[in-house]
């Protein structure tokens, strides 16, 4: 790690508000997965605020932030599935960290496979599955905790376009049916024209916010 | 998450690096097996001195001595055979019995041994110890001048029936002097009259290898009447007396003598033998202190490997000390197996050097009964080990290796815990 600080977000203030389905669409090192992070409690800011759920995220203890990791449900590019896990165990993982017994463990990771459409494939692993079959299994860990919001950063990076398709209905159904929050970060102008408000972000800042 | 979770999870990633978790668990398992195997062979060798004394000696008796059982005398003090006289007037002494003894080569029906003959007052000697018993013919009250009383090993020496001396027998028995620049043969026959029942122990008294002729015959056929030990019965074997009248015989020889008591001398012996044990068992900590660098080594691998997976669960809203419970499990698991492991080998391992110690030991012209009033003559002697593997020895061996395992991985196990979800998830 190098000694230079860079500034990766600037002046950056907005609210979300609950059931909103929000784009960033921004390009490459314009600060958009920052940001996510931020929101996801994965990260601090060096200065400023973070209010989620009436909290200040960016005055908690490391015991405190990872407490509010688990009302959240994110969704990364590159999946992060545990390989030598299988579909199920995977999603079944942020229940156990939260301590939920076995036996409802099984039962809610199961409903939130089926929910995805990946009821015949909970025991394969993840290098059994195709891409868009490791991102459906890494929306159903994030869903599966019912978490009060969903963050996902560039969901559809690594799908193919039938794929990020299929994606973008369960998100887009998700809120419209469970009034589910959600934040999606892209470059991608097909994702983002498919939210009901896009923020646009360049070197850092935010240079458009617009509800459609 | 639950402890049984944190378990799962953790030994499901040992499964995965089977044949690296295996190479490190051997390391364990070696460290383990070192320290059981020599700590429960050398309790086994301590148990069976141990109960070998018990059996060999009494325990009220003393034995008066001009250097530590007549070994290494650092002064020029003597003692006599009629100094028993002197040593009977004390309180609380029974009878005492000089011992008159000297290396001898004794012509036995087809073979020919050097034995330790031993001049002895029988009735004395019957009285003191118990193992002084004839299973053959009869020890004599009245000695004539040329019986003698041969040990069970000396009758039957390979144990096997073929017999080398029995009553009535008569033996030829000579040792040399030096007369100028030659060597000069002093002959003796003698006849046997008894035969002892086998003792099979060793210890301070009658052994299976002695040759016994009165303490008469020996003053003349020795031709001196110094003896190196005198052996005292006491009319009983509590400690205070026991101390009591040492120092009265100390003090009747102007505090010139030793007086060893066979249950100070045993438990000299006993703690000399838990020192070897303390000492070997360090030797093989070193093997657990390079287990245990093993582990620190795979589990820092394993750190920079899984920093993702860290990463991911962290993500998932695990806490720091849900990862080094995670770090912690996987070695105290591979802590737990080794152990297992290692005592299961170690205890094996043990019995092995056991079997092999114990055949090198019965051997003819093995280990020899210790100094003392039997004469120390070798060969004839049996003695079995069996290891001993204690509750305490289990204990011990699972909590090293379950606690080296820890220790060792407490470092990477802690720089896991602190890594930050952002960085974790970051790395390639």
């Amino acid at each position: 790690m190098g000694q230079v600080k860079v500034e990766a977000l600037r002046g950056v203030t907005f609210d979300i508000d609950r059931g909103e389905l929000v784009s960033i669409l921004g390009p490459s090192g314009s600060g958009k997965s920052t940001l996510l992070n931020m929101i996801g409690a994965l990260d601090r800011p060096t200065s400023g605020n973070i209010v989620i759920e009436g909290v200040d995220a960016s005055t908690l203890s490391d015991n405190k932030l990872a407490e509010m990791r688990k009302r959240v449900g994110f969704v990364f590019q590159f999946f992060n599935l545990i390989p030598r896990l299988d579909a199920k165990a995977n999603v079944e993982l942020p229940l156990a960290i939260a301590g939920l017994p076995s036996r409802e463990r099984t039962r809610k990771a199961e409903e939130a496979l089926k929910r995805v459409g990946l009821g015949d494939r909970m025991r394969h692993k993840s290098s059994e599955l195709s891409g868009g079959e490791r991102q459906r299994v890494a929306v159903a860990r994030a869903l599966v905790t019912e978490p009060s919001f969903l963050l996902m950063d560039e969901p559809t990076g690594n799908l193919d376009s039938v794929s990020a398709g299929e994606m973008m209905d369960l998100v887009v159904d998700l809120n419209s049916s469970k009034n589910m929050t959600a934040v999606i970060v892209t470059h991608n102008q097909e994702i983002s024209d498919r939210t009901k408000r896009t923020m646009r972000m360049r070197d850092g800042r935010i240079v458009s916010d617009q509800v459609t | 998450m639950r402890a049984r979770d944190t378990m799962s999870y953790a030994f499901g990633a040992i499964r995965l690096r089977k044949l690296r978790s295996g190479l490190t668990t051997l390391g364990i398992v070696i460290g383990i097996a070192a320290i059981v195997a020599l700590m429960s062979f050398t309790q086994g060798f301590q148990v069976a001195i141990e109960s070998q004394f018990q059996e060999g000696f009494s325990t009220d008796t003393v034995i008066v001595s001009t250097g530590f059982l007549g070994f290494g005398s650092n002064s020029d003090f003597t003692l006599y055979v009629n100094d028993t006289n002197y040593i009977n007037t004390i309180d609380n002494v029974e009878t005492s019995a000089a011992i008159l003894s000297r290396s001898c080569t004794a012509d036995l029906g087809n073979m020919t041994r050097v034995l330790g003959v031993t001049g002895v007052n029988y009735t004395a000697y019957e009285i003191m110890y118990s193992t002084f018993v004839a299973e053959r013919g009869a020890i004599p009250a009245v000695p004539s001048n040329d019986s003698a009383v041969i040990g069970h090993g000396v009758y039957d020496p390979f144990g096997n029936g073929t017999i080398e001396a029995d009553v009535g027998d008569t033996i030829l028995l000579s040792y040399s002097v030096r007369n100028g620049t030659s060597l000069v043969y002093i002959n003796k026959t003698v006849t046997v009259v008894a035969v002892l029942a086998e003792i099979g122990a060793f210890g301070l008294g009658p052994s299976d290898s002695g040759f016994y002729i009165p303490i008469e015959t020996a003053v003349e056929y020795f031709d001196t009447d110094v003896v190196s030990q005198i052996v005292v019965k006491l009319v009983d074997d509590s400690e205070a007396m026991v101390t009591s009248t040492s120092d009265a015989i100390k003090a009747l020889f102007s505090n010139m003598v030793s007086v060893t008591s066979p249950t100070a001398l045993l438990a000299t012996i006993s703690s000399a033998l838990g020192l070897v044990s303390i000492l070997i068992a360090g030797i093989a900590g070193i093997s657990l202190l390079v287990a245990g660098i093993g582990i620190m080594n795979i589990m820092i691998v394993s750190l920079i490997e899984r920093t993702r997976e860290i990463g991911i669960l962290k993500a998932l809203g695990a806490k720091g000390r849900t990862v080094l419970a995670v770090f912690l499990t996987e070695a105290g698991l591979i802590g737990l197996i080794g152990a297992v492991a290692g005592i299961l080998l170690g205890a094996l391992l043990g019995n092995l050097i056991g079997i092999g110690v114990s055949a090198m030991m019965s051997g003819d012209g093995g280990f020899g009964g210790m100094g003392g009033g039997g004469g120390s003559s070798f060969g004839g002697f049996r003695m079995a080990f069996a290891p001993v593997v204690t509750p305490s020895l289990i204990l011990l061996a699972l909590f090293f290796g379950v606690v080296v395992s820890l220790v060792f991985a407490l470092y990477p196990a802690r720089r896991a815990s602190k890594l930050t979800p952002v960085d974790a998830l970051r790395s390639e």
